[in-house]
């Protein structure tokens, strides 16, 4: 499958950066103001040092040491007072900046157009806003405020080098070279590495995911043995690549420490050397050591976050792919549709091209009438709905609702037309009450009760710990699937559409949860035109006209009583094979 | 391999304990080469000293020489060690980890269960990842632990063989200040926890909307939807900056007190150095081993946390591969050869009641309960997941709770109406039980798969995916049903296998599903009067134990509370 959703180019990346920055301008230069004055400060210490050892070899009093030892106190707390400071700053700063990201994905994420996410499927969208969102937001708050501190340690202590005698910062520079190098070297293997690791991650976890969660079917079917190997072999797969990038690692930090001896021994000759010919002090030359001894950690660690900031890198191409999709743009206010007649007419589509799933189809359907889609799997049922929710744009032919066509209503006018319930059961996360007054917010409590009574929801909604302010969904009080799809169907009353395209499945409800769902439906339909995808025959018998779909093309239609008389009628055939009683005359409905 | 019953309960010490020991050719190794690295980052500082003392003050070149030639070494033998330590730790901890999921894989998937009793699964996979990964880092934690004694014994050495009074002012200094820094930052850091998890909040809402888009859209509550998220992301934002300034004023006030401890010895240093007391490379050495003195003594702290998660996550693995099995695993193994006879004596577990109940050998029965729970329960006790409370169900006159469960399931098959397919093609799950005699040429037919095969990309072998996914609700349906049919077992119970397939495909499962079963027995349990007029006999089973049984056709006619419940 194509990658349905965009990545951003590394160049957009970085433009989407700026325009996060450009209003956080003087907040930016602020932090990095004050954190360089912090690392400055702390630059201050080993001459402050030097001179403590200065003055012991020239074999001042011993109390000329006390102010050199209260200037170190004095550093130490305007370092800790400022470094404080600027982490906060620059905090406000990337967090800011994350946030608006972040709102600006979840903006376009809701305005992608349902095929699109149809295509995708909701796990990249998912993984984006999860995973990715994760990683950014872990750089942010740890490896951001270090890898700046680092640099500007790295930074300082050169120029310092230097500051003491401009041939200590050049002894300090034979390391750099070494450190491009292993970096590049290091960033070249370990990208294809990681990721690899990261895959194979998440492989053992779907595979641990479906052996346990389907642990019953495996020892029913005695599969345990195999999946205990699939097991086995995944995660041993995990650990391999672990070993991998631990050897990589360890490898990386090697060749570093030869550019810590070479730029170490480099200074000692240097000092060595300047201190020879009386150029400076021992203490200078103890001070430049010193200094460099301090650039270990800085350095180490700069070079180290150069791989996170690459995976961050990486997934800010991908939240920025989403973020920057331009914005569905309202057109201009068009009539809105007279009423909820719906009128398909010659409508034709294929996924692909030359295999046509619905041919020719044309339907007429007054305000008000419910229809209702029979056939066999694969027959068109739930193409042909899907074509009248607008999710799929019809090859030919047209549809229209309420007197307008169809492909020329803008998603806003579709979305308060035309409300869709499938087969897809999500409750959100969060107080019940919430999750209702999504389609609609405004309403209040009476309405939220009087939609649930509606379909039949609302003495268990009540029974719940907390009534309709139970905390349901991820992390909250489960509900069972049957309550889930009355949660749904309550959430259509709310949302209060002219037409209805209902395409759930009651299969996973069991048959009885099946029969209150069709309950609840039936109310919840009452005065919508409805175009119902009829998974129970039940269902159909309900209608006011059926349907019948055959390979893509309408082949009987009529109410129930008229298909049920027809002799060997496709769905006549059906009834009386799902009634089981060929002898008695169809229930009423 | 399944893991057979552990000798001893199983504790989270000993789950802990054995991680270690399981890896000691890694471990002791790992440790020793830690100390060695540890060792030699402490001598660079000295070295540093010992360099300005004998070649930079003396002018002597043979010395700088010389002692430069010392340092590489030490710079060699930290790198060196270092590598391999690193190595050997993480492949303690990686291998540690890898066997306790292996173990915990086991135990979930023992014939007798009872380990997934109360849990979700996606608590039972935390387990397996998070806290099987947490139990094998204390490799690293006992090796980094190692190091840092060895790193604290060397430093302490080192100063006291200098000067005993800065040693000593060195030694009894760091440990306060890392407490005191420790203290101060308790609060920060405790809020910040707090305040870290509501700033989690706004991606998991977030993930929700995300996974709920269809839902949205479905219903036109987009906007509803942003507005909701900017107030939570606003919020969540707030959150986060409290935490991150708690986090910089814990980091400021730990680089303050530090500051000020070096600043003290110093000051004593210098003193000391300037009376002759010790030399000036000693003050430098000291300055620079009160520094480094922090960092073993962090790693120390670290090790202290990083066990208390070890020993918790370890309490998690215990509890698991010490739960209490579903059933007893009884020794004996049903007679052969099954005949095939089932019959329910006083049966009795929560809503499901069987008073007296018999399914001759070969019979198509179907069995239709008014409480749909009672079905589900029913197809789990023959599964052998769970016994009943009272009693008894026998297989050709055996009591099933006598029997080896592993064993039940060869004669008996089930196919549970919530079976999941695995990851593999549509042919690897329908053979995934049956023999190489298996009717799989016919099961296809008579299922239909023949007909969602057609349908697919690559036919019979198209991946399903994970859990079968990349098929419809319908699809999946008719793939386990075929996976049980081609299984071709004595017994066959199969629950609700057709509820979410086509009426059309209904009808045609039904008519073939007598000839594939023909002499053996079957039991369906469902409510699709499809189905069940293709049966032999149907028992409607009443909340009390009652059973009424007799001809789908005729109980239509005869008994209303079974026409109620068959036909909606």
């Amino acid at each position: 499958m194509p990658n349905v959703l965009p990545i951003a180019s590394r160049a957009q990346a970085v433009a989407a950066v700026r325009r996060l920055l450009r209003p956080r301008r003087a907040l930016a230069a602020g932090s990095l103001a004050v954190l360089t004055a912090a690392t400055a400060v702390g630059m201050l210490t080993p001459p402050i040092l030097g001179h403590l050892v200065d003055l012991v070899t020239r074999g001042r009093p011993v109390d000329a040491l006390t102010l050199p030892a209260v200037l170190l106190v004095v550093v130490a707390v305007v370092q800790g007072v400022s470094t404080a400071i600027g982490i906060g700053m620059l905090a406000r700063l990337g967090e800011g900046m994350l946030a608006e990201l972040r709102e600006r994905f979840v903006e376009r994420a809701l305005a992608l157009p349902l095929n699109r996410v149809e295509q995708a499927g909701s796990g990249d969208l998912t993984s984006r806003v999860t995973g990715d969102v994760e990683v950014i937001a872990e750089a942010v708050r740890a490896a951001l405020p270090e890898l700046v501190r680092s640099v500007l340690a790295i930074g300082l202590t050169l120029v310092s080098l230097a500051v003491l005698d401009y041939r200590f910062f050049v002894a300090a520079l034979l390391a750099a070279p070494i450190q491009a190098l292993t970096v590049r070297w290091y960033l070249r293997h370990s990208g294809p590495l990681y990721a690899a690791h990261r895959l194979a991650v998440g492989a053992q976890q779907q595979q641990l995911l479906e052996t346990v969660g389907g642990a019953a079917t495996v020892r029913a079917l005695r599969l345990g043995d195999q999946h205990v190997d699939r097991v086995t072999r995944r995660s041993w797969s995990a650990v391999d690549l672990a070993l991998r990038a631990i050897r990589l690692i360890t490898r990386f930090y090697g060749r570093l420490n030869l550019a810590e001896y070479v730029g170490l021994a480099a200074v000692l000759v240097a000092g060595f050397l300047l201190v020879r010919s009386g150029e400076v002090s021992i203490g200078t030359a103890t001070a430049a050591a010193l200094y460099f001894h301090n650039l270990f950690g800085p350095v180490n660690a700069a070079l180290r976050l150069v791989d996170d900031a690459q995976v961050a890198a990486a997934s800010l191409t991908r939240l920025v792919g989403v973020a920057e999709l331009p914005s569905p743009a309202d057109g201009p206010a068009r009539p809105a549709p007279v009423d909820g007649s719906l009128k398909i007419a010659e409508v034709g589509y294929a996924y692909q091209a030359g295999h046509p799933v619905i041919r020719g189809v044309t339907l007429e359907i007054s305000p008000g009438q419910r229809v209702a889609l029979v056939g066999a799997s694969g027959a068109g049922k739930t193409t042909l709905a899907q074509l009248v929710a607008g999710i799929h744009q019809p090859d030919h032919g047209t549809i229209m609702l309420g007197g307008l066509d169809l492909a020329g209503l803008s998603a806003a006018e579709r979305r308060r037309t035309v409300a869709v319930v499938t087969q897809e059961v999500h409750v959100f996360a969060g107080p019940l009450a919430d999750d209702l007054r999504l389609s609609k917010v405004d309403a209040t409590d009476d309405e939220l009760r009087a939609a649930l009574a509606g379909v039949g929801a609302l003495d268990w909604a009540l029974a719940l710990p907390d009534g309709l302010d139970t905390v349901v969904g991820d992390g909250g009080h489960q509900l069972s699937v049957t309550q889930a799809q009355q949660l749904a169907l309550a959430r259509l009353v709310l949302a209060d559409p002219k037409v209805v395209v209902l395409d759930e499945a009651t299969a996973d409800a069991g048959s009885a949860g099946a029969k209150v769902l069709e309950r609840a439906a039936d109310r919840a339909l009452a005065g919508r035109t409805a175009l119902v995808v009829a998974h129970r025959l039940t269902q159909a018998a309900a209608a006011d006209r059926i349907v019948v779909l055959d390979a893509g093309r309408i082949v009987e239609t009529g109410t129930h009583d008229e298909l049920t008389a027809l002799p060997d009628g496709r769905y006549a055939t059906l009834w009386q094979a799902w009634s089981g009683s060929r002898s008695r005359p169809a229930e009423p409905r | 391999m399944i893991v057979a019953t552990a000798a001893g309960p199983v504790t989270g010490g000993r789950v802990l304990r054995r991680a270690v020991t399981g890896q000691t050719r890694y471990v002791v190794p790992a440790g020793l080469l830690a100390t060695g690295h540890q060792a030699g980052e402490a001598l660079v500082p000295v070295l540093i000293g010992v360099v300005v003392d004998e070649a930079v003050s003396t002018g002597s070149t043979g010395a700088l020489f010389g002692w430069l030639g010392v340092l590489g070494a030490v710079f060699l033998g930290l790198s060196t060690s270092y590598r391999f330590a690193a190595r050997a730790g993480e492949r303690a901890a990686e291998q540690a980890a890898h066997e306790i999921r292996r173990e915990l894989t086991g135990r979930v998937l023992a014939p007798y269960g009872g380990a997934e009793t109360g849990q979700l699964p996606g608590a039972l996979v935390s387990v397996a990842t998070s806290d099987a990964g947490r139990v094998g880092a204390v490799n690293m934690a006992v090796t980094a632990g190692i190091a840092a004694l060895a790193a604290l014994v060397t430093t302490v050495v080192a100063l006291l063989t200098m000067s005993v009074p800065l040693g000593l002012l060195i030694l009894l200094g760091a440990p306060p200040v890392l407490v005191a820094a420790h203290l101060l930052g308790r609060p920060l850091q405790k809020r910040s926890a707090v305040e870290q998890e509501n700033a989690a909040l706004a991606s998991g809402v977030a993930a929700d909307l995300v996974a709920g888009l269809r839902v949205l859209k479905g219903i036109g509550a987009e906007p509803a939807a942003l507005a909701r998220y900017r107030v939570i992301n606003r919020r969540s934002l707030a959150a986060t900056l409290r935490a991150a300034n708690a986090q910089g004023w814990h980091d400021g006030a730990l680089l303050g007190i530090t500051g000020v401890f070096i600043a003290a010895v110093a000051l004593v240093g210098a003193r000391l150095a300037s009376q002759g007391a010790i030399s000036v490379g000693d003050l430098v050495a000291a300055v620079g081993l009160a520094l480094f003195l922090f960092n073993p003594l962090s790693v120390v702290a670290w090790v202290n946390g990083q066990l208390a998660l070890a020993r918790a996550s370890a309490a998690r693995v215990a509890a698991v591969l010490s739960a209490p099995p579903a059933v007893p695993a009884g020794p004996a193994a049903p007679d052969t050869p099954v005949r095939g006879e089932l019959r329910f004596d006083a049966v009795e577990h929560g809503p499901l009641r069987i008073g007296d109940l018999r399914v001759a050998p070969g019979e198509l029965l179907g069995v239709v309960t008014a409480d749909p729970a009672a079905a589900g329960l029913l197809v789990r006790c023959l599964a052998r997941e769970t016994d009943p409370a009272q009693g008894t169900i026998t297989l050709d006159g055996v009591a099933l709770a006598g029997l080896e469960p592993d064993r039940v399931r060869a004669v008996v098959v089930t196919a549970a109406h919530d079976a999941v397919l695995f990851d593999g093609t549509v042919r690897d799950n329908v053979t995934a039980v049956g023999g190489p005699t298996a009717p799989v040429d016919a099961v296809l037919a008579a299922t239909r798969v023949d007909e969602v095969a057609r349908g697919l990309p690559a036919g019979l072998d198209t991946a399903v995916g994970e859990r079968g996914r990349s098929l419809s609700g319908g699809q999946r349906q008719r793939v386990a049903l075929a996976r049980a049919l081609a299984a071709d077992p004595p017994v066959l119970v199969v629950h609700d296998p057709t509820t979410a397939v086509d009426a059309a495909t209904e009808n045609h499962i039904a008519a073939h599903l007598r000839r594939l079963r023909a002499g053996r027995t079957t039991v369906v349990v469902t409510t699709s009067p499809t189905l069940l007029a293709v049966t032999d006999r149907v028992v409607l089973l009443d909340a009390e134990g009652g059973t009424v049984s007799g001809r789908h056709g005729e109980l239509v006619a005869a008994d209303k509370r079974y026409a109620a419940t068959v036909l909606a």
